[in-house]
């Protein structure tokens, strides 16, 4: 009679069952954690006859919810997501400081204007002359403040990425090792589960950096490569990553794997791209129109104050000072300029003409040639380059309000498929319990018939 | 149907709220700053539509100044007119009382006398300075006087214009400019006939009756009539040139005004939408948290 030792199985079946019910429900609030649940199967009757059942159940194995489909999706949505997020800061700080109209250059370029417009009212008059000196010092600040504020943003994307490939590296470094030790663990048939789960969200945080693809191997490990082809992790070797910064400030991936190099283009998705396209397509085409529109600034002013005569009836000299540094430059007013040195006449003999200040003010409505932008007047170039900043960054946003969407509903499936519901687990909880009670009933049966049967032989014993 | 996770209903939620706070957070602004947009990305065309009107409006307010002075120049420069204007009268009396034959050679002595400081008044109006200690009169020559009075030369050409025909051009507009100065090279013609005709009529026994002195002070008579009808039309076309500016602010506060309702059309928020809005955001967090609070105690752990 083998009904003690079927109970026990399908008694141990059941603790198996409530023990993963129990993993689950400690695990309810864990981050990236897949439920588990037990498979069950019949075990075959040990001896042949028409009249034997089986030999009980058996736990074949410990199954561990995940589906690499939906995993592929959530690792792609990341990246998604962290290629529209990434710049997205910098856009907005751009924004706050350039989209005010009352300051920047906008506003200083309106001053210079105003005080020259307000000279014409008496083009030799001492205070008008200092005011207009006074207004082009402050446009000078205005153009490198603006200059400051977008190398320090260089500065920060590079400072960003620099601590982008820290992380990286530690993840390649952390996915191979997990790759050894999964391996490991499944060839001596050691549940790996919590070990799948650290590499599924190491892979998940790396491909919030860099847009990636993944191979997985018959030995349990699985390889992950950048979109492009080039490998990050291969079984229990791992890529390193670096960045070189180029003459013009750009800065250059390299990708280095088992001592091969490679280099990467900026399309890398995720937010090593995000940062790149930022600074690509947004953050130097500003540079060089701005830095551009101060150049122009100097250029044409000086020149066409040297085209007139100071009171004293000598040529005129430069107002501004541009001096290259760099991707920008700086804007200053030449260094003790005087009110006497500023050449508003076009005749040397009359000291109270404003002929070559009508030129001067006549400047800001002339198109000039800027870099990007094209031929545009001085006063509308700034206009220009905000709008255009704007769209820049409507598409940013409205990009990452698509890439949430996708990632939530990555998020959805992924938890649809592997996340713990605690009232499924109530459930399990319940009916795996009443299994092994029942279990146990069969066992007291079999206690019953085996004390029947002593007592045919012993009618003394029963009482 | 597909099956939920405990923790996607914490998550969806989790993500209404915060999409709800930073819709709420955004209308906060909009009304705290009054302005429907508070950065570029929120609608780059209005920006740049604002951004145009309000260099605009900075241009506007520039020639507006620009006018105010000038009108305010102009009027200074007509009262000095006016005050040699006058001059030039009690100098036409003058010379039309010397004109008398009956007068004897005292008479127009006294006559003579009487002619130098109208002239003296004429050159000192004629070489005015602003504040700055610029001529008035000299055209753009504003650091010589207009008329250089020379003692040392002949009489008749003591008198010289020292300044330049030219005008300060002040903008007043786009491309726009007007002149805000006049010149006075009549004035030294002028100065200097009276001087001749001061001169002869102070002569010792000097006789109106013979030609050559009746002949000087009539043709110094039409000279003073020449010049007062000079100076009559320049005060006349300044007065023109008044109503002008005067045409030209009005133009410039009308577009202002305009400039500033589409201003605010375009760019001050909506106050009562905005706060529709916001109370519909208030209203739909509300229910979110109670709904979350009651659904969250659903479980069912709480009866097993």
């Amino acid at each position: 009679m083998s009904m003690i030792s079927i109970a026990l199985s399908g008694a141990n079946a059941a603790q198996a069952a409530l023990d993963a019910s129990s993993q689950n429900t400690a695990n309810l609030q864990t981050p990236g954690y897949s439920r588990q649940g037990v498979v069950l199967a019949s075990v075959q009757p040990l001896y042949d006859g028409a009249q034997v059942a089986g030999s009980g159940v058996a736990v074949t194995s410990i199954q561990r919810f995940s589906d690499q489909y939906t995993n592929l999706q959530l690792w792609n949505a990341a990246s998604g997501l962290g290629q529209s997020t990434s710049a997205q800061p910098y856009f907005t700080q751009l924004e706050q400081v350039m989209g005010d109209t009352t300051t920047g250059i906008s506003a200083g370029l309106d001053g210079f204007s105003s005080a020259l417009n307000a000279a014409s009212e008496d083009p030799s008059s001492d205070p008008l002359r200092q005011q207009v000196i006074a207004s082009a010092s402050s446009l000078a600040q205005q153009f490198n403040s603006q200059s400051q504020l977008m190398t320090n943003q260089m500065t920060a994307v590079d400072q960003q990425r620099t601590s982008i490939i820290s992380q990286v590296n530690e993840l390649t470094t952390n996915i191979a090792q997990l790759n050894g030790q999964i391996v490991a663990a499944q060839a001596t048939g050691t549940n790996a589960s919590g070990l799948l789960d650290s590499r599924d969200q190491a892979i998940g945080s790396l491909a919030s950096f860099a847009s990636v693809q993944v191979a997985d191997q018959p030995d349990g490990s699985l390889d992950v490569s950048l979109t492009s082809g080039q490998p990050l992790v291969e079984g229990t070797t791992a890529a390193s990553l670096s960045a070189t910064t180029n003459p013009d400030d750009t800065q250059t991936l390299n990708l280095n794997f088992s001592n091969v190099s490679f280099t990467l283009n900026g399309a890398v998705g995720g937010q090593l791209q995000g940062l790149q396209d930022f600074q690509t397509n947004v953050l130097q085409p500003m540079m060089q129109s701005i830095t551009g529109m101060a150049q122009q600034v100097a250029t044409s002013y000086n020149n066409q104050l040297a085209a007139g005569f100071t009171p004293a009836g000598t040529a005129g000299t430069p107002l501004f000072q541009f001096v290259p540094a760099g991707a920008t430059g700086t804007l200053s007013v030449t260094p003790g300029i005087q009110t006497s040195d500023l050449a508003f006449s076009s005749d040397p003999t009359a000291s109270g003409d404003g002929g070559n200040l009508t030129q001067l003010i006549a400047l800001d409505s002339q198109p000039v040639a800027l870099p990007v932008l094209g031929n545009v007047t001085l006063s509308d170039a700034m206009t220009q380059i905000v709008g255009t900043l704007g769209t820049q960054s409507q598409e940013n946003q409205n990009a990452a309000a698509t890439a949430q969407t996708v990632s939530d509903q990555a998020e959805a499936t992924w938890q649809s498929v592997s996340g713990v519901n605690s009232d499924e687990e109530a459930t399990n909880l319940v009916q795996y319990q009443q299994m092994y009670q029942a279990n146990m009933q069969v066992i007291q049966v079999a206690n019953t018939l085996f004390a029947n049967t002593l007592a045919m032989f012993n009618p003394a014993a029963v009482i | 149907m597909m099956r939920i996770a405990t923790n996607q209903y914490r998550d969806m939620m989790s993500t209404a709220l915060q999409t709800a706070t930073a819709q709420m957070d955004a209308l906060n602004l909009q009304l705290a700053t009054g302005e429907q947009y508070t950065a570029p990305s929120q609608d780059p065309v209005a920006t740049v539509q604002l951004d145009r009107l309000s260099r605009n409006e900075a241009d506007i307010t520039q020639y507006q100044s620009n006018i105010t002075t000038l009108q305010n120049k102009l009027s200074v420069n007509e009262s000095y007119l006016n005050s040699i204007s006058n001059d030039i009268l009690s100098a036409h009396d003058l010379l039309v009382q010397a004109a008398n034959g009956s007068n004897n050679a005292a008479d127009e002595s006294a006559i003579a006398s009487s002619l130098q400081p109208l002239m003296q008044s004429m050159l000192y109006t004629a070489n005015s300075t602003d504040a700055e200690g610029h001529y008035i009169f000299s055209g753009t020559m504003t650091n010589t006087p207009a008329i250089t009075y020379n003692p040392a030369a002949a009489i008749g050409a003591r008198y010289t214009f020292t300044g330049n025909a030219n005008q300060q051009l002040v903008a007043v507009g786009s491309g726009v400019t007007q002149p805000a100065n006049v010149a006075l090279p009549q004035m030294a013609t002028l100065l200097n006939q009276l001087d001749t005709a001061q001169s002869t009529l102070s002569a010792p026994g000097v006789n109106v009756n013979t030609p050559a002195v009746s002949g000087l002070v009539a043709a110094t008579i039409t000279g003073v009539e020449t010049a007062l009808g000079s100076i009559s039309g320049t005060i006349a076309s300044l007065g023109g040139e008044q109503n002008i500016l005067s045409t030209m602010n009005t133009n410039f506060s009308d577009i202002n005004l305009t400039d500033q309702q589409e201003s605010v059309s375009l760019g001050q928020v909506n106050y009562a939408a905005t706060y529709t809005q916001l109370t519909g955001y208030t209203t739909a967090v509300q229910a979110a948290q109670q709904a979350y609070s009651q659904v969250s105690k659903l479980s069912l752990f709480n009866v097993v």
